[in-house]
């Protein structure tokens, strides 16, 4: 087993909302690997933020215990908590940058604490706009660069003093797809080459596709289902869960579409609408075509799509089946048995037709 | 010449003298209600909900004495802190005098500018500070005051002025400076030529702070 360098346990943070007491985090635990990827999704108010500020104690929880890199945080005293925090570094959704200080000067700024020369420090803080591409605008400021230019310089800035940790909050939130896959990629690059823990908090799953080993799915202050990535993707349990994924692999809107589509209200007996899901070995194998040799099924493939998640292959695809009705029940099952998630569509269908 | 300035004329050792206590006044009351004014300033954006030093208590004691010490009209408190002035330096007329009840009645302006400037600075540029491990102190000194030095400076030019329209009206209790010679001399003794003088003087010195101020901000805005 590997050291968890995180273990965050039974944390609740209330916040005094007028009268109420709004609990924004709801005896959560969460336990994150030396060296691992974590994402945790939700929608806004989640609760997400407020869970990954109590790693860093930005945010004191009401209760609970708060444990990173083997120390009990809570029970620091405020220089040695600001010591354990330079060993967490921390990226936002808005950069948070210092307007009055030059590229180099906000890279810099973490080491002015430290025992570095200033030469020292600058040759430090050269290295790691190197690190992120950026090495030639050190003497800009901040406002003269993109959104993800200025996370870049975030990043580096978190990593001045080498952290273990790295907690990226909402970081790819404001910026355009491609600059979200650069950021990505380069949080990616750092986890591997500098064995960088990484925890991640968005509201989109296509950001965790991309890099999380592990994926957390809160709401109203609770982890409501977590695992690792092939296994979330492949047989979320709950509904918010499955959600997210229909989203980020284009499944939900597909099947929206599908089943609004007036040609399909029309099915017959003989036809059945379907959801499959595949999985690992299940993508390699000719499954539709043995549903027509073996079954007399014919499948009219109306959408598809293949999401590679690390070793894992994971395939979609929306289906008419048409065939005899007992057989198209036994090509389910056939389809069943080779470990392919069958969902059928057809009341989704009717009931968009009478509502 | 003289028949503009008939009055005038006679007394340029005058003027010369009520320009100097007029500077004198401004500039020591500046720098220590700057002082006051400045660490009031940062201890309310500081302990207020949600400031890096929170502290309800202290964050509503200087609330108040700042919007009370601002409530009462500068030519009365000149007269009701009299006796302080005499215990704190022994008269209450001159220059040294009148330094009493101007830092006394620009220090809380002071701050509130202060504490407006501070207010505009990102709250998530602090955060990202404490997250990477500074101390109150350091966020002080490295972020607060460095992130809004331009606004800062913008405060400080409007106090400065500020500042000087209270050194005038502390002549009327004979601190010296133009005030006091546009009062005493210039309206006592329907001297007008010397009235007009002395503001003439004043608008001078106005422009020289509005123009250096504006210089600076805007060279340390990035």
């Amino acid at each position: 087993m590997t050291e968890n360098i995180i273990d965050l346990k039974q944390i609740t943070v209330d916040f005094k909302d007028g009268e109420n007491r709004v609990k924004a985090v709801n005896d959560v635990d969460l336990q994150v690997e030396k060296g691992d990827i974590y994402g945790i999704v939700g929608y806004s108010g989640a609760g997400k933020s407020t869970l990954v500020r109590v790693v860093n104690l930005l945010q004191k929880p009401t209760a609970g215990k708060v444990i990173v890199n083997n120390q009990e945080l809570l029970k620091l005293n405020p220089v040695d908590l600001r010591k354990a925090r330079t060993k967490i570094g921390m990226i936002f959704q808005h950069f948070n940058l210092m307007k009055s200080r030059t590229i180099l000067g906000n890279v810099e700024y973490p080491l002015l604490k430290t025992k570095l020369t200033k030469k020292q420090r600058e040759e430090k803080a050269t290295e790691l706009l190197k690190l992120v591409g950026l090495a030639s605008r050190k003497d800009d400021y901040p406002r003269q660069l993109s959104g993800g230019q200025k996370q870049r310089v975030a990043i580096a800035r978190a990593l001045a003093n080498n952290p273990d940790i790295l907690i990226s909050d909402e970081a790819t939130s404001a910026l355009d797809p491609k600059t979200t896959l650069s950021i990505l990629n380069l949080l990616k690059r750092l986890n591997r080459e500098l064995g960088l823990t990484i925890v991640l908090i968005t509201h989109e799953m296509q950001a965790v596709k991309e890099i999380c080993n592990h994926v957390a799915v809160m709401q109203k202050g609770k982890i409501v289902e977590r695992g690792n990535i092939e296994a979330i993707f492949s047989t979320p349990q709950k509904p918010l869960t499955q959600e997210f994924i229909n989203v980020a692999t284009n499944v939900g809107p597909a099947v929206e579409k599908v089943v609004k589509n007036p040609s399909f209200k029309a099915l017959t007996q003989n036809q059945q609408l379907v959801q499959l899901n595949f999985i690992g070995k299940s993508t390699e194998e000719p499954i539709i075509s043995t549903l027509a040799k073996q079954f007399g099924v014919d499948g009219n493939i109306l959408f598809a799509n293949v999401e590679q998640l690390h070793d894992e292959t994971l395939g979609f695809m929306i289906l008419v089946l048409t065939g005899q009705e007992e057989r198209i029940k036994q090509a389910i099952t056939f389809l069943q048995e080779n470990q392919v998630r069958v969902k059928l569509l057809n009341q989704a269908v009717e009931s968009e037709a009478n509502g | 010449m003289a028949s503009w300035i008939p009055n005038v004329i006679h007394m340029q050792s005058e003027f010369i003298q009520a320009t100097w206590e007029t500077v004198y006044m401004t500039l020591v009351s500046a720098v220590i209600a700057g002082v006051l004014g400045l660490a009031t300033g940062i201890l309310l954006i500081t302990s207020q909900p949600g400031g890096i030093l929170e502290d309800s208590f202290l964050y509503g004691l200087l609330d108040k004495i700042v919007n009370l010490l601002r409530s009462i009209p500068f030519i009365i408190l000149l007269a009701v802190i009299a006796p302080f002035t005499r215990y704190l330096v022994g008269t209450t007329i001159g220059t040294t005098a009148a330094l009493v009840p101007l830092i006394i009645g620009i220090f809380p302006f002071y701050a509130r500018q202060i504490q407006n400037a501070l207010t505009e600075i990102d709250p998530g540029v602090i955060e990202a500070a404490q997250a990477s491990g500074s101390s109150p102190l350091e966020i002080i000194f490295h972020v607060y005051l460095r992130e809004g030095l331009p606004d800062i400076i913008r405060a400080s030019i409007l106090t400065i002025i500020s500042l000087i329209g209270l050194t005038t009206m502390a002549g009327a209790i004979g601190s010296g400076g133009l005030g006091d010679i546009a009062i005493s001399i210039g309206y006592a003794r329907f001297e007008n030529d010397v009235t007009i003088v002395a503001m003439i003087i004043i608008l001078v010195m106005v422009f020289i702070v509005q123009f250096a101020g504006d210089w600076l901000a805007k060279r340390l805005e990035h």
